[in-house]
């Protein structure tokens, strides 16, 4: 710093330092407050949420989360089978999106003719923006009636050996959720991999095709390896979509409590059975398990939240590394 | 970079738009909702919905009124009346069914129903059921329509060899409270292992939201049986069974299975409620249908300003509301229950 420019702040300060200052204690401020007022959010939901389960918390202890119950006549109540509800739709749809989301992103990001990566793209995104209740609106409308009709009592003749896949009487089924929440989870891990994919070096590409491999083994050797960190990150932002879903899946999978191997059958997630109940509930017990049931969610969705955030830490590391 | 700061604009110009017109529809929306200051605002019961909805033009007219009314459910009505979240609340189970309950609360039966049994199987019609085999198909004993107990009741009807789909309510419910409480009469496996309420932990079948979710389900799924108010299954054209009551006779929930079932109980107890279901073997109930029930309308003893409006609306209701009824298949409540009704009115203060 040079004795001119000290001597021209000195000479300016009469004029804009008190301003310049208070504007920065109020950005300092407002921002400030703002980022409190986020953390402050986040406490008082889940000491909310504690308070109001604590009745249940103190009744039926840490065996409610694996407990299968929900009876409000004789007073027992569980998670049980909402969390293996939760369980069961959310990976299934994972299990089912993420083989066709990687497909979707390798014809939009290294197959496609340029001219029509543009719109399929927009249209893949464009699935992300519909609203949950629009989908299960035409999951409950449309999508139920063709799976019982068609394609429940197919898969039934066909692989019904298999116990997984029984009797198909209800339109409203665990399957039907699945489907529904698969194409929600959809766009998310394809346009995400879709970036990945666009990200990997082309000189890494062309060098890989240019030893003569396929296009296949090109995106075998090269692709996946470099966006593998990346693409599990977005199967698990997929899956915490998935865990939380509460409307769409409310109104297709049929709500029934119990476990059934069946996936023809009715069941029920967590966040389901909460969207259902939020009215009101006959005892003190029932409101209070329920408020249980969303701390089980909570918790639930932090972890899977915190271990997305850790895998894409550590693929940045290495992809920091390995460049 | 350029690119990035006029998205950035943009989108703060949109948001700003959208806050200011969202400003502007909530200003307009308070405007309109200061100048009716005689608004009373219901929640509850789905099941007498079609009725307080079709309420609503005559108390405009006759009472200067806005009656204004929300189908959550009879438990969600309850809990919004106790908070005092609404002026009444309406239910189809009795207060004491709750738990925490409005205890400042005043329970007044204000209309008669029956709750239909309803099927989907378009070829037949006008089949005949019996409590104790409609337990089993609940409980999940019972899973086809050409099972031996369901031909036996509906003899040279060829049932076809479907599977039932079981429909009941996912949410808090003064018609699961009737229907479980018929349920419980007359099947004791059912009354021990399931029991009555408004809620219960179904052993079997698919849960769907509301009155109308169930209708809809049953609508839309063929083999499937549920639960409604009598108007939901006509309006949606569903088949519904002719039950067994005591006496042995299969019976419509129609106007004279109704009445008949209602002269069980016509004094209400200190607290207001009645139990009509399931009326004993007797030549006075020959032709009750088994599964009726009052529904109920629960108001703040101390209602404050809305307490003029609530009486008047109230005191109509049991009196010429009743009325409108009939084309709904809801009956007129017995002469006792009325005088009754009008003692309870009395209890209403600001």
């Amino acid at each position: 710093m040079t004795s001119l420019d000290a001597t021209s702040t000195a000479a300016r300060r009469p004029f804009t330092g008190r301003r310049v200052r208070l504007g920065d204690l109020l950005l300092q401020g407002v921002a400030g407050i703002a980022a409190l007022g986020a953390l402050v959010l986040v406490v008082l939901i889940a000491w909310k949420i504690i308070q109001g389960a604590r009745l249940s918390i103190s009744t039926f202890g840490i065996s409610f989360v694996w407990h299968v119950a929900w009876d409000p006549v004789h007073g027992d109540f569980g998670a049980g089978s909402f969390l293996f509800g939760t369980i069961v739709t959310s990976f299934g749809a994972l299990l089912i999106a993420t083989p066709i989301a990687i497909g979707i992103a390798l014809f939009l990001s290294e197959l496609a003719p340029r001219g029509i990566r543009g719109p399929v793209t927009a249209l893949v995104e464009t699935l992300a923006a519909i609203p949950s209740v629009v989908i299960g609106l035409w999951g409950l409308l449309v999508l139920a009636p063709l799976l019982r009709d068609h394609v429940d009592p197919a898969l039934h003749s066909a692989v019904g050996f298999v116990p997984l896949f029984g009797e198909a009487s209800y339109g409203s089924n665990v399957f039907t959720a699945i489907v529904v929440l698969t194409i929600m989870i959809l766009p998310i891990i394809a346009s995400i991999s879709r970036e990945l994919f666009l990200s990997v070096p082309g000189e890494l590409k062309e060098g890989a095709l240019g030893l003569g491999t396929t296009r296949w083994e090109m995106v075998r050797g090269v692709v996946f390896p470099y966006a593998r960190g990346g693409v599990a990150a977005a199967m698990i932002l997929g899956l915490g979509r998935a865990l939380g879903e509460a409307i769409a899946v409310a109104m297709v999978i049929g709500s029934f409590t119990g476990i059934s191997r069946n996936l023809f059958a009715p069941g029920n997630t967590l966040a389901a059975w909460i969207a259902q109940n939020y009215a009101g509930l006959s005892t003190p017990l029932a409101t209070s398990s329920l408020m249980y049931m969303a701390l089980i969610l909570l918790v639930f969705s932090i972890i899977v939240n915190l271990f997305a955030q850790f895998i894409v830490r550590r693929a940045a590391r290495r992809q920091g590394l390995s460049r | 970079m350029p690119r990035n700061g006029k998205l950035v604009r943009i989108s703060l110009v949109l948001s700003a738009v959208g806050a200011l017109t969202a400003l502007a529809v909530v200003t307009a929306g308070a405007a309109s909702a200061k100048s009716t200051a005689n608004d009373v605002n219901g929640a509850g019961s789905t099941f007498v919905q079609p009725l307080v909805t079709k309420w609503q033009g005559p108390v405009q007219q006759q009472l200067g009124i806005n009656l204004n009314y929300n189908g959550v459910g009879s438990t969600g009505g309850v809990a919004a009346i106790t908070n005092k979240q609404v002026d009444f609340g309406a239910s189809d189970a009795p207060l004491s069914q709750f738990n925490p309950t409005c205890s400042s609360c005043v329970q007044i039966p204000w209309a008669l129903a029956a709750t239909g049994v309803v099927y989907n199987l378009p070829s037949f019609a006008n089949l005949k059921m019996s409590g104790s085999v409609l337990a089993q198909i609940y409980m999940g004993k019972i899973t086809k329509w050409n099972a031996k107990a369901i031909k036996k009741l509906n003899k040279g009807k060829n049932l076809p060899d479907k599977s039932i789909t079981v429909v009941h309510r996912s949410d808090g419910s003064g018609t699961t409270f009737n229907f479980t409480d018929y349920l419980s009469s007359v099947s004791h496996s059912w009354k021990s292992q399931v029991g009555t309420g408004t809620s219960v932990d179904w052993p079997a079948g698919e849960g769907e939201p509301k009155s109308a979710g169930v209708a809809g389900a049953v609508r839309t799924t063929p083999g499937a049986i549920g639960y409604v108010d009598v108007y939901y299954a006509v309006h949606n054209h569903l088949g519904m069974f002719k039950m067994k009551n005591r006496s042995g006779r299969f019976v419509r929930p129609l106007a004279k299975g109704i009445i008949a079932a209602a002269q069980l109980d016509t004094h209400p107890a200190k607290d207001g409620s009645l139990s009509i279901v399931n009326p004993p073997k007797s030549r006075k109930y020959w032709n009750a249908y088994p599964i009726c029930t009052y529904t109920y309308v629960d108001v703040q003893k101390s209602s404050g300003a809305k307490a003029g409006d609530l009486k008047k609306l109230i005191s109509w209701a049991i009196t010429k509301g009743q009325k409108f009824g009939p084309a709904l298949i809801f009956e007129p409540i017995p002469k006792p229950v009325v005088t009754f009704d009008k003692k309870q009115i009395k209890k209403i203060h600001s």
